[in-house]
């Protein structure tokens, strides 16, 4: 890369920065901020002038923190491995193998992303109470278990392989299952990555469903267990950050962890197909 | 082989091009090979999708369609009113307002983010040192709380924020302006709102896209004189064409769909007299609280349904000439 | 905003008929309070822990030890989504036996029956809660209470005297009424050079009781505020804001938006409970040793909670004996202790604990907050919900903004209001 270039690309790569950053370095600073700084102001504050760790002390001594981050961690693991599974194999079989009704499935799945969502949680809520699922963190991940977006995704990336490739196997003999593992699966890598994230992000950060499936104070997920921060005459806005910096920190591990993944496509699966 | 001009105009990741342009010199003669497959292999591996899709999708959605021939309240039954909620639609002036808005919603995300994030995407695309800290935080908009979201945004625009008060210090303007309370400025302060936080979250769909494009043919186009923008055109958008279908729908489906925007920057109450409301708010606002009207908000989610399945049948024929 | 579905969603449990028992209202008879309170209940209190899990534990230990047959199990509810979470527990025949509810959440469930009358099952209440309290619990068209009152709160005017004094106006004499409020507002226009305001927010249904607008007809059916009185002073309002006197952005501020206006030092007048200091010292320290309060302007808003009976309990008594327990003069004396509330007994009314400030401004605030109480009237009918609240900020913030006369914003207001009572 020529210096002139990569120059230009860290100045543009810094100009999106600041546009984006903004929330999350208020709720940085606020989380850090003393009891002797004020947190509302005409302008902005962004740098603490005390800055102090007391607030994240507070927050684990408030709150069960670990125990509430391991009730999220199921729920996020059950959804992410339901995910991942669910919508691979659909979005291969959709994708790659022709089948009488093929289409017609497609369609639904494209219609359940304008489906009046608003109802959704109706049936979600009676059909987990009916399957005895109610009160219990299995209850809280299921109806998310498998996203439909995270179906057509999936289904767009397998869709991207070169047939050709689909082909070659396929004189060779090769049948769906050894397919989707041989071929399908390594050119995927990418999306599969985002879904992930999606998936994992969209169970971890869900505050409604899980307040409404669960009663047991123990069986709280991390976003419902922070409500206690805010409580009646007691709300205190750097314990809200620190609680939310806190519930944001897996969720930018697993981003940076599976963001390298984003890019494994279809030449590096070429060579290994 | 190489790619002359001739041919860049087609990438060959994605499947949806490659019936016009072979890649490689691949091409078998004769019929297409047949797959060795038992006829129930697809709907083994669709089950689950489709049991979930059962479940916890058309099943609820029937249940929307049940109330909004009632007059349901959240507690308690209704009663049959027939089309009642949906005559009474047609007279609702702030549905008018707010599918205008929706429209117009639309009409301006649809081009600023199928093609924004895409730019982003290959900006952050290339390894450089730091780079994973960038996407990182391109990515923070998608998550930040709405309450967060909804402080930064107001010291951006209220009255005295800071785009009026820098704006006011370059003598552009005399007066500030009403970014938050008037009816069209508000929109568009909600619009990019939608725009800044979409940045990020179609950014890693196309980042993932992206990968599928090949390199070669960047390579020869280079070696053939292409600058950067006529590539970006000739090879990147056409290789990522299929995502980019599949995003654009997804940006139109939630402009029509948009709520959490124009409700944190109205702080909930619309603008004056309501005229800043989507539809979804409306359906949040007849809804919500212990004594909702369930059965017009559900014939509003109704007609919500009928007017975004607009977008999703034209995916489906795009689709279907790409099979 | 997913969450806002949920009310959709559980509201269709009951018309789906999903084997759910709550479709079919029913009007329990209140078991006689008689004999010794026996078997499990649940206690449901909103966004109470951590700051009184002692308090709470501690009233739930002592009523144990009173009842030894009684088993209490107490559940604290977030702060948020608390409507959606009861309007689940109802819907899904799961209220608790004694649940914290405000009068707007009581009113909903007493019309399916899903409420005990306490009245009935206690008579004694008249003597020992005030009026006010007991009255937020009765509703049109029902007989009954369907609520022991428990805490209460009203609005108290707060200053920020280092902008008034600043700016030319003396914080020790503050605007008594909207005419002081315009004029001062005027001074403090001309003197910050626009910088600063003194007032801060639209008018509402309570500021129309206030110059003697009828809100609501006598049998609860219909809006009735259009009147002559609410359009003049919607009109001083509108003239105020052509004028500059308040911010452009109170046009979309909802409730506790002067509130935050008050904190970032935007405005120099909000309005707030007698604990607003309080919240001020843990947001911005600096600003609250400079803040004044004074009496509300006009009829001070009455802000009651209380604890609702579930007529579906196991052991009704049991449950009314815990939440007349709960809401005690004693415990609830010891409740007002710990924070800037009101009892709502009237053992209370002559505890001197109230009626005399520590000096400290918030000890000020506390006093007159408790001054007002005594002629503080609920301003919002209970009857008055999101929806509505909605519709009549946005023709309030028409009329404010000259767009629409105030006649017609308030003509709008009533018939769109109406339409939604009625459904």
């Amino acid at each position: 890369m020529k210096p002139g270039e990569r120059v230009l690309r860290y100045v543009l790569l810094l100009l999106v920065l600041v546009i984006s950053i903004g929330p999350f370095l208020w709720q940085l600073s606020t989380s850090l901020k003393s009891m002797r700084e004020d947190i509302y102001t005409l302008t902005p504050r962004f740098i603490p002038e005390h800055p102090t760790f007391e607030n994240y002390v507070k927050v684990a001594e408030t709150i069960p923190v670990w125990a509430y981050a391991g009730n999220s961690l199921v729920v996020a693991v059950i959804v992410v491995g339901g995910n991942a599974i669910g919508a691979t194999l659909a979005g291969f079989a959709l994708a790659r193998l022709r089948f009488r009704g093929g289409k017609l499935l497609l369609g639904a799945f494209l219609a359940t992303l304008v489906l009046p969502g608003e109802v959704t949680i109706i049936s979600q809520y009676v059909t987990i109470r009916s399957l005895g699922l109610a009160d219990t963190l299995l209850g809280v991940a299921l109806p998310g278990a498998i996203g439909m977006l995270n179906v057509l995704l999936m289904r767009t990336a397998f869709a991207a392989i070169p047939r050709e490739m689909d082909e070659a196997a396929i004189v060779d003999g090769a049948n769906a299952w050894q397919r989707l593992v041989r071929i399908g699966l390594p050119n995927v890598r990418g999306m599969l990555s985002v879904i992930v994230i999606f998936a994992f992000i969209g169970a971890w950060d869900d505050f409604l469903w899980p307040l409404i499936v669960l009663n047991d104070p123990d069986k709280f997920t991390l976003t419902v267990g922070l409500q206690y921060l805010n409580g009646t005459f007691s709300a205190n806005p750097r314990l809200i950050a620190a609680g939310t910096m806190i519930a944001f920190i897996p969720i930018v591990i697993v981003f940076a962890v599976l963001q390298r993944f984003f890019f494994r496509g279809v030449e590096e699966g070429a060579i290994k197909g | 082989m190489t790619a002359g001009h001739g041919t860049l105009g087609r990438a060959r990741g994605d499947a949806g091009s490659g019936r016009h342009v072979r890649p490689e010199p691949v091409p078998r003669p004769g019929r297409k090979p047949v797959a060795n497959q038992r006829w129930f292999t697809p709907w083994l591996l669709v089950a689950p999708a489709a049991i979930w899709l059962a479940v916890f999708n058309v099943w609820p959605s029937i249940n929307t369609v049940v109330l909004a021939f009632t007059n349901a309240k959240p507690i308690g039954g209704g009663h049959f009113t027939g089309p009642a909620n949906f005559r009474r639609a047609l007279n609702d002036d702030q549905l008018a307002d707010a599918l205008l808005n929706s429209v117009v919603f639309m009409l301006v995300c649809l081009p600023l983010l199928t093609f924004l994030p895409l730019l982003l995407a290959v900006l952050v695309e290339k390894r450089l040192p730091g780079i994973t800290f960038f996407r990182t935080a391109f990515y923070t908009p998608v998550i930040a709380s709405a309450v967060v979201v909804a402080v930064i945004w107001g010291w951006l625009l209220n009255e005295q924020g800071m785009i009026n008060g820098i704006a006011r210090q370059l003598k552009i303007i005399q007066e500030p302006l009403p970014f938050l309370t008037d009816r069209w400025l508000l929109l568009f302060s909600a619009i990019s709102l939608t725009v800044w936080k979409g940045l990020g979250y179609y950014m890693i769909i196309y980042l993932s896209a992206l990968g599928n494009v090949r390199r070669e043919l960047h390579e020869a186009a280079a070696v053939d004189g292409a600058g950067p923008v006529r590539r970006f055109f000739a090879i990147t958008v056409p290789g990522v064409r299929n995502t980019m279908l599949l995003i654009s729908v997804l940006i139109s489906v939630s402009a029509l769909r948009t709520f959490t925007e124009l409700y944190v920057l109205s702080k909930g109450t619309g603008g004056p007299g309501g005229r800043d409301m989507s539809v979804v708010m409306l359906i949040q606002m007849y809804s919500r609280g212990f004594t909702g009207h369930l059965g017009y908000a559900s014939a509003l989610s109704i007609l919500l349904f009928v007017l975004t399945i607009g977008p999703m049948l034209l995916l489906l024929r795009l689709n279907r000439k790409e099979a | 905003m997913r969450r806002y579905w949920a009310v959709l969603a559980l509201a269709a449990l009951a018309i789906a008929g999903c084997g759910l028992s709550s479709e079919t209202p029913r009007q329990e008879s209140a078991p006689a309070a008689s004999g010794p309170a026996k078997g499990k209940v649940t206690l449901q209190t909103w966004a109470l822990k951590p700051k009184f899990t002692d308090y709470v534990q501690g009233v739930i230990d002592a009523f144990e030890k009173q009842n030894p047959g009684v088993e209490v199990e107490w559940l604290d509810q977030p702060g948020d989504g608390y409507s959606e979470k009861v309007l689940s527990q109802a819907a899904g025949g799961t209220l608790p036996d004694v649940v914290n509810l405000p009068p707007d959440f009581a009113l909903p469930l007493a019309r399916q029956g899903l409420l005990l009358d306490v009245e009935k099952a206690d008579p004694k209440l008249a003597d020992e809660y005030v009026t006010g309290g007991i009255d937020a619990y009765r509703f049109a068209g029902l007989t009954g209470v369907f609520g022991y009152p428990w805490y209460l709160n009203t609005d108290v005017n707060y200053w920020n005297s280092e902008l008034l004094a600043k700016y030319g106006l003396d914080p020790g004499k503050p605007p008594a009424d909207l005419d002081e409020l315009i004029e001062q507002a005027r001074i403090l226009k001309d003197k910050s050079g626009g910088k600063v305001y003194l007032m801060s927010r639209k008018p509402g249904l309570g500021d129309f009781a206030d110059v003697g607008a009828k809100i609501l007809a006598d049998d609860g059916k219909s809006f009735v505020f259009n009147t002559p009185e609410a359009a003049a002073l919607l009109d001083k309002y509108r003239a105020a804001y052509k004028e500059g006197l308040l911010p452009k952005d109170v046009l979309t501020d909802a409730y506790a938006g002067n509130a935050k206006l008050f904190a970032e030092g935007r405005v120099a007048w909000t309005t707030g409970g007698a604990n607003y200091i309080d919240s001020l010292k843990t947001d911005n320290p600096t600003l609250a040793p400079k803040v004044v309060p004074s009496a509300a302007m006009g009829t001070p808003p009455l802000y009651v909670q209380g604890v609702s009976v579930s007529a579906k309990s196991r052991s009704p008594q049991a449950a009314i004996a815990l939440a007349r327990f709960l809401t005690n003069a004693e415990n609830q004396a010891a409740f007002a202790h710990l924070t800037s509330i009101f009892p709502s007994t009237k053992a209370s009314a002559g505890d001197p604990f109230f009626s005399k400030s520590d000096g400290t401004n918030a000890g000020d605030a506390k006093v007159i907050a408790f001054t007002s109480l005594a002629k503080a009237k609920m301003l919002q009918p209970v009857q008055f919900n999101d929806a509505m609240r909605k519709v009549m900020e946005q023709q309030i913030a028409l009329a404010v903004a000259g767009e629409t006369s105030a006649k017609e914003a308030l003509d709008t207001a009533v018939t769109k209001l109406n339409e939604l009572l009625n459904q």
